[in-house]
Formats: structure tokens, sequence, C-alpha cells
């Protein structure tokens, strides 16, 4: 996005550059759909996206879009100054001209701004109201009263399975609005340290009270939410603060029991394996599994699974030939006799 | 303030309705309601509710879906009750899924 500094309408047309979105694109609408229409498109959308509704991977992204567009077609007054703009590909960088471009680069303050921003600057402007603070992450209310709570900021970590069971100190590079002098909105970036105590868990959403952005006139600033991912680890697994391993075992193993060496997050473990174990047999060791806020931990789960080799040497095809002389096991037994059909 | 501190985040603290509120955006009639419909619950009864730090995630969420869904206070309760459902069935597909074997996805299907 270009940057600029603020000044006349006639220089800052010159010089300035907005990515064009489009908007009914992303609502999969025409341009000359009814109200009504754009809002069915919209609840459709937000039903798929939603992120507190949706699996698909990048909802979250995707609802942002969908509201953004929203927000502005749903709003009269935008919808009018976002049509003055014609046609453009999404992605591609125009320079507003004549009065829809002066009323707005007059207030200043456009560096690093985008299209909804400035729609939505435009919009407060025809209403007669002025142009305050950042977005708040969504609809903004109308009458907002004097004080209001600062906007919550949001970021992701994604963390080792090792620093999720000792705790880390996160260095995060929050990108947050900052109001400028003149009343304009900047992205600004902030850097935060947070200590992330030890016990969090995949997909726990930590946060940090008063942290988020200053609130305006008397209310209190927003908060900080962290949401946690775990890396995905080379042998374990975690379900909540439980660990699950897989153990894979011989076949002489299983039968005849053995006491075999296991990984822990905190050091190795001999454990025995009873005679006669079975594939898909657990080996619960209570305690070894990330440890929990308070006391205690989760349980590390050895799931066995028994695997044969694939390349033997004459003497074990031997060996199995006469194991399989020898014995008298029979696993298919439950299948006979056959069922018969009249 | 400066922002080079290091912040602990909120643990397994209470939290008061007051501050439910304030950090969620529900009215206190809503907070009311989804506590009658069993959809949040109170750490402390009494004079003045208190709640687990963790409720606050909860009425997160309500909040949202009332603001982006338009949502009444039972359909907040309802919707919370499913989104808890899926995700005891998620974590339950998770513990499954965890006790198969990496990588086996495909083989499975083996035909004589």
């Amino acid at each position: 996005m270009a940057k600029t500094t603020s000044g006349s309408a006639s220089q800052v047309d010159d010089r300035v550059a907005v990515k064009y979105t489009d908007y009914y694109a992303t609502l999969g609408v025409e341009r000359d759909s009814s109200a009504e229409d754009i809002r069915k498109a919209y609840r459709r959308l937000a039903r798929r996206y939603h992120p507190d509704i949706s699996s698909e991977d990048d909802a979250e992204a995707k609802f942002k879009e969908v509201n953004e567009a929203y927000q502005v077609l749903s709003d009269p007054e935008q919808k009018e100054a976002y049509d003055q703009l014609g046609r453009h590909r999404s992605g591609e960088e125009f320079r507003p001209s004549g009065d829809w471009g002066g009323q707005v680069w007059q207030e200043g303050g456009l560096e690093d701004i985008d299209l909804a921003d400035l729609l939505e600057r435009l919009g407060q402007r025809a209403a007669g109201s002025p142009a305050s603070g950042p977005r708040a992450g969504g609809r903004r209310r109308a009458g907002a009263p004097f004080a209001m709570r600062g906007q919550d900021y949001q970021a992701t970590a994604t963390i080792s399975l090792e620093d999720a069971a000792r705790g880390l100190e996160l260095s995060l590079d929050l990108s947050v609005p900052e109001t400028t002098a003149d009343g304009g909105v900047r992205t600004v970036s902030r850097a935060t340290k947070v200590r992330v105590p030890r016990g969090v868990v995949d997909g726990e959403r930590l946060r940090v009270a008063g942290r988020g952005g200053p609130g305006y006139g008397e209310g209190p600033a927003g908060d900080l939410y962290i949401d946690i991912h775990l890396q995905q680890h080379p042998l374990f697994r975690a379900v909540g603060h439980d660990l699950y391993l897989e153990v894979p075992i011989t076949p002489w193993e299983a039968v005849l029991g053995a006491e075999i060496e296991l990984p822990t997050l905190d050091g190795r473990v001999r454990v025995a394996v009873k005679p006669g174990a079975k594939g898909g047999q657990k080996l619960r060791l209570a305690g070894k599994g990330l440890p929990r806020r308070g006391e205690g931990a989760g349980d590390l789960y050895g799931v066995l699974q028994l695997v044969t080799p694939t390349v033997i040497s004459d003497k074990e095809r031997e060996l199995y030939r006469e194991l399989a002389a020898a014995s008298s096991f029979d696993p298919r037994a439950p299948f006979t006799p056959l069922p018969t059909h009249a | 303030m400066p922002d080079d501190l290091t912040l602990l985040p909120d643990r397994e603290d209470v939290i008061a309705l007051d501050e439910l509120m304030a950090c969620s955006g529900l009215a206190h009639d809503e907070v009311v309601e989804l506590v009658e419909f069993g959809a949040l619950a109170i750490e402390q009864r009494g004079t003045a509710w208190t709640f687990h730090s963790r409720t606050l995630v909860l009425a997160r969420r309500a909040a949202r879906l009332r603001d982006d869904f338009g949502l009444n206070t039972p359909g907040m309760a309802v919707a919370l009750a499913y989104l808890e459902r899926i995700e005891g069935l998620e974590r339950r597909l998770r513990e499954l899924e965890a006790c198969l074997p990496k990588g086996d996805a495909g083989q499975d299907a083996w035909i004589a």
C-alpha cells in the first residue's frame, strides 16, 4: 500500500494509491443487486465462515473480508461512494479523483489506510459525525457514548510442545491502529512480551487484561487475547493435557512380552509390555503428559503398534515356517464353520 | 506505558459480573438469562456473582453470535450448547486419531 503524508487534495491525488477490493465479488452478488439480496448473501457467507462455527482453515480471514464488504455495501452512503469508484480488478491500485478523493484526502492521516477506512470516513462525514477512532473489529454501534472501552487485540502464537510444558516468554509484534494528532488512523507495530505459563493446551485463548487498545474518553482499555497453537511434534500427539505416543513393537515382543524404553518429555522411562499384547493397546504413564496449571499433569499413552518386518533373512523365514507348522493358533476360528446359505 | 514489560495472562482467576459484561459486550439481562439456561456457569452466587475467567471465552462467543447473526438469548444458549458438544466430539475424535498409526491413511483399503 502506498504511504504518504497528508496534504492538499490536488497534491495527494497524484501520489496516493489505494488497493481496490471488489466487495460485490466478495459477497458473490451482482453490482445491481438489491439491499435484500446483499443481506441474504452476507448471511449465507457469515454462517459459512463465522470463526465460531466454521471448521475451514481460513474462516477467520474470510469472515473478515465478508464483514468488511457487507459493512460497506449495507451502508447507503458508503455504497454510493464505493460505486462511484467504478470497476477495477481486486488488488488493483487506483487513485480516486475528483470530489470523491478530495473529500477524503483532505482529512489527512492517510498512512497505511485501506479502502474500508476511507469509505468509513466518508460515511461518517456524510452522516455529520466526526472521524473517530479505529474500527472496532466489526460494526460500529451508532450513537456510541463518549466513554467507550478500547479495542481488543488478538494475536496467534504457535509454540512447541516443550515450550507449552515448561512455559515461555513470547515476543509478539502486534499491528495496532493508532489515531494520529489530526484524527486520522494509521497502523503501527507494537512489540509486547508475554509470559506464557506452563500448562497451556492447543486451542487455548489467553487473555491479558487491559493490554488492548486504549479506551475512548473515560472508557477502560481493551484486552489482548492470544490464541495458542501447538506445533506438531515428531513423536507426541497432544490431546488436551494428554500425550499420545505411537510405540512400534515386534511380533515376538507382543507374544513373549518385553521391557522397552520409551521417550517422555522429561527423559526416558522403562516400561513392561505384558505377554500377549495386542496392537492398539495403550500403556498409560500417569502424570507424564503436559503439566496442568495448578498441580499435576496429563497422562502419556503409549499406543502399541504391531509391526512386521518387510525384509527378512533366510534364517528368519525358516524360523517363521517352523513356527507356522508348530502353532495351533487360529485367529480366524470364529469364521468357522462358515455360514451356509440354503 | 512501556510495551516491553513481561505480562502475565490471566490464569485461574475469577472475574466479577461487571468485568464479564464489559469484556464480552453482553448486557446484564443477557448474562442472567444465559446463567439460567446453564450456558454460563457462576463461580460464586450470592449478592455479587463471580465467574471463572474461562467463562469469558464463552460470553464473548455468545456476544459475537448475537452481533453477527442477530441471535436472541435462547438462541445464544442453544448455539453455545451445540458448540460445546461439537468440541467434545472433536476432542474424542482427536483421541481416537491419536491411537491410529501415523501416516497409515490410504493403506487401510487393501483389497486382495
